[in-house]
């Protein structure tokens, strides 16, 4: 039971990052001067069930600030409490705080200081407030630190207070007498009556579900007992509606009872029935008082006991329920639980599933392979492999998630830069639906953040300084994200100084990274700072100098198949594109040969394969060649030359086989193959597990005969760079 | 058979704690994750009690209340708002929607047991 609770606490977990980002988003319409009733409402939602799941794993600290963040949040949603900037400013920065407090809840940091945002928030209150500041804080905001761990009865760790619930209307909840005081009450005194009710539920009462025999059992509790009856509204049977109240019942309770307890139970009555809560006069009384337990033979006056068999009208009138349940076949079996609309699958299941599927896309290669076009027909291929690539296709889809995810703690660390560097920061972001594989998504949240913070500390000037040279004073960070071909693009953008690439070299040769007279172009240098152990932050600040330096950026997003590109404009900015794949296991691809040897192409990349005609070549030195398609020069790059497969005298370009592919960078590209064989699916089996990672090679995957054959990275092939590199690469290719 | 409750809420750990909780005390469970589903599901399963949230995304609890009371099967059906709020206001609206009683949240699993006892024995 308490791993049932812990798996429901994961849940809640999950759900409250969920609502974070749902706040977060909401609150930053706002800022932008989205005042929508629905967009206010979705915070108010998400602060609300963060709060309430909070009190029910015992998280007070939690509860408590989102209790009093929520009493903001309602008295705008109620339009009681405007919301200009500074209020949602104050807003974000007490979902900042919330975040933390889940965080803390989770056991991942300290509990935070919520003081700041607390005495901000309520002076929003109190400034715009109407009466009711934080009225509330009482049940919620001082969840006795019940501390019982083993004890429940039901398995269930403390949760926190009980807020007991309807009889409680006042609100304070904490003084309920409840268990102590009801059950052998009645039996326990035989004193004189004290409090006298007469109780006649009205239609609507009926009507409300407010049973009359659950009311009557309830002040029973409290020590009443029933004392007499009035059926004499009741009609004739065939003109009675057994939906309508017509009976009336007297009560007597100890003289001990607790008015409010006793109004209590008619919480929910509605006001229209009759209910009458008198204190008895004293006992010395003169009149028959009914002192003893023969009261109930000597009826109170006005509760004739009629001629007619009445009691069992009464009770089918005072029970309208028991006809009603047998009508109610309960059909449980059927209909699976519409409540989860969504349900959440392990992510190891999800990638367990996705192996299979690459097996699955293997196997049938290999069965396309081996049977002839007849017999392929005849056991009905084609529809399997069709059949294949739609599972393939959903499965892909299940792990697709929006970018957004990734976008949406930037806000955030923004007010945090803006709070450590005192740079005012505007945010744009476009892309954020594009859908991104889960794990892709998961892995770019780090390099992001640093390049994020990066574009801030390093990038963006002081607003002085911005206004010296003529910029506004808020700087723009940049953040986009877009799906181009096979490839998800995502870039950092700022409009600030630029990498300023004296000093970026003059580092680098102190560091001994480069030679003093090294001929370097502008990109190369740029490229510099993704170097290992290139810092030039004068100062290690707090912010980008954590020790994870940009090389560390690079590395990780080539170790998801992508890579990073730096343009940077001094005095204008510096954006940094990160180019990913939409998927890491999955790739259309061509097969062709370089060699001998087979590879494959991605064929997202491809624009035409061609032969070209001998007029068509121009080649200004051996290593330069280019061939003129529709009036444009391409390049071309030999592959198998650069693989160092080549084999006896260099071709002669018009008689080989381009495949034109399209570069982000560099624009088409010719890459000269010796033949293409095929195009498939291929399941994309990573190198990095076994071997460094190798420029110019994406991976390596299995073909339908059961050979491997290395997988290209055409960015990397095409890349200008590449000259540096190819020497490295016919060495390890070789 | 023991007593079928239909939960409707917006927060799935909460449904799962009300699920745990009740399912512990003796009761059947179904759930739904906001009104409008609420309200099919009351049609599908027609429980003994109906207990819902009520800040809910498309049909908030106070709309899944007047819908059920508006239909004359459900019209003694018990209903009891399980919510963090507790203003007089929001109470007497659930009144006069046709709530039967209001649960604050969070709610301790035995009070929430004689709670729901109270109207669902």
């Amino acid at each position: 039971m308490s791993d049932e609770l812990d798996e429901i606490q994961a849940i809640f977990f999950e759900e409250c990052a969920e609502g974070l980002t749902a706040a977060e988003r909401g609150l930053s319409a706002m800022q932008d001067g989205d005042t929508s009733s629905e967009t206010i409402a979705a915070v108010f939602r998400a602060v609300h069930s963060i709060k309430g799941g909070a009190g029910a794993f015992g998280h007070s600290a939690l509860t408590a600030f989102a209790h009093r963040f929520e009493n903001l949040l309602d008295e705008v949603r109620a339009e009681r409490i405007a919301a200009p900037p500074e209020t949602v400013a104050v807003m974000l920065t007490a979902l900042d705080v919330l975040s933390d407090h889940v965080a803390a809840a989770q056991g991942t940091i300290a509990t935070p200081d919520d003081s700041g945002s607390l005495a901000a928030l309520d002076a929003i209150l109190n400034a715009g407030g109407a009466s009711a500041p934080t009225p509330a804080p009482a049940p919620v905001a001082e969840p006795e630190p019940v501390a019982v761990e083993d004890d429940d009865p039901f398995g269930f760790e403390p949760v926190a207070v009980a807020i007991d619930d309807f009889d409680a209307l006042d609100g304070a909840p904490i003084d309920l007498p409840d268990l102590d005081v009801k059950p052998a009450a009645a039996a326990e005194k035989d004193a004189a009556p004290g409090w006298h009710v007469r109780f006649g539920p009205s239609n609507d009462a009926m009507a409300n579900g407010a049973e009359p025999m659950l009311v009557i059992r309830e002040l029973e509790e409290l020590g009443g007992r029933v004392t007499g009856y009035d059926a004499s509204a009741l009609p004739p049977l065939r003109e009675l509606d057994p939906e309508n109240g017509y009976v009336s019942w007297t009560l007597e309770l100890p003289e001990w009872c607790d008015e409010a307890r006793i109004h209590d139970a008619f919480d929910f009555v509605p006001p229209d029935s009759l209910i009458v809560i008198e204190r008895e006069p004293p006992p010395e009384e003169p009149t028959a008082d009914p002192v003893s337990d023969s009261a109930q033979e000597a009826p109170e006056p006005q509760a004739p006991v009629p001629a007619e068999p009445t009691p069992a009208p009464a009770l089918a009138a005072a029970e309208p329920a028991p006809a009603k349940p047998k009508a109610r076949p309960v059909s449980d079996a059927r209909a699976p639980d519409h409540g989860s609309q969504t349900i959440r699958v392990d992510l190891t299941k999800l990638d367990m599933l996705l192996n299979l599927v690459g097996e699955l896309v293997i196997r049938n290669s290999i069965l396309s392979d081996r049977l002839d076009s007849e017999d392929q027909e005849r056991v009905e291929l084609p529809e399997l492999a069709r059949l294949t690539r739609e599972i393939q296709d959903n499965v892909m889809s299940l792990r697709a998630q929006p970018i957004r995810q990734a976008f949406s703690r930037v806000p955030r660390m923004l007010r945090d830069l803006h709070a450590e560097t005192g740079k005012i920061i505007d945010l744009e972001t476009f892309g954020e639906t594009t859908e991104v594989d889960k794990g892709v998504i998961e892995k770019i949240g780090d390099p992001l953040t640093h390049l994020i913070r990066n574009a801030v500390d390093h990038g963006l000037e002081t607003p002085e300084e911005r206004v010296r040279v003529g910029k506004p004073e808020a700087g723009t960070v940049t953040l986009s994200a877009e799906q181009k071909g096979a490839r998800i693009i995502v870039t950092v953008a700022d409009d600030g100084r630029g990498i300023d690439r004296v000093r970026v070299r003059g580092k680098a040769v102190e560091r001994g990274l480069i030679a003093p007279d090294a001929n370097l172009t502008d990109e190369e240098i740029d490229q510099l700072i993704c170097a290992p152990g290139f810092s030039t932050a004068e100062t290690i600040s707090n912010i980008s100098g954590r020790g994870v330096g940009m090389d560390v950026v690079r590395s990780n997003v080539e170790a998801l198949g992508g890579r990073v590109d730096i343009s940077s404009v001094p005095g204008k900015g510096t954006t940094f594109t990160l180019v990913l794949p939409l998927t890491l296991a999955i790739l259309d691809g061509m097969v062709v040969r370089l060699g001998g040897q087979r590879f494959v192409l991605p064929l997202a990349t491809v624009v035409e394969t061609l032969q070209p005609e001998p007029d068509q070549v121009r080649s200004t030195t051996p290593d330069s060649e280019v061939i003129e398609v529709r009036g444009q020069y391409i390049p071309v790059r030999r592959l198998p030359r650069m693989f160092g497969l080549e084999r006896g005298e260099r071709r002669p370009i018009e008689d080989s086989l381009i495949v034109v592919v399209e570069n982000d960078a560099e624009g088409q590209v010719g890459l000269l193959v010796d033949t293409i064989d095929d195009r498939r699916e291929v399941v994309i089996k990573s190198l990095e597990e076994n071997l460094y990672p190798i420029r110019g090679l994406g991976g390596a995957t299995i073909l339908g005969d059961g050979s491997i054959a290395l997988i290209l990275d055409v960015d990397a092939l095409t890349a200008p760079s590449l000259h540096q590199t190819r020497a490295q690469m016919r060495g390890i290719a070789a | 058979m023991s007593k079928l409750i239909l939960t409707v809420d917006d927060s799935a750990s909460m449904r799962m704690l009300l699920k745990a909780t009740l399912t512990a005390q003796g009761y059947r469970i179904e759930s739904a994750n906001d009104g409008k589903h609420g309200l099919e599901r009351m049609h599908e399963v027609r429980p003994d009690l109906l207990i819902t949230d009520i800040n809910m995304p498309e049909m908030d609890g106070f709309e899944l209340i007047e819908a059920v009371r508006g239909i004359t099967d459900f019209r003694g059906t018990p209903i009891l708002v399980l919510s963090t709020e507790f203003s007089d206001e929001k109470k007497s609206r659930a009144r006069s929607a046709g709530a039967t009683g209001w649960i604050t949240k969070p709610f301790e699993p035995t009070k929430l047991g004689a709670a729901v006892r109270r109207v669902c024995p």
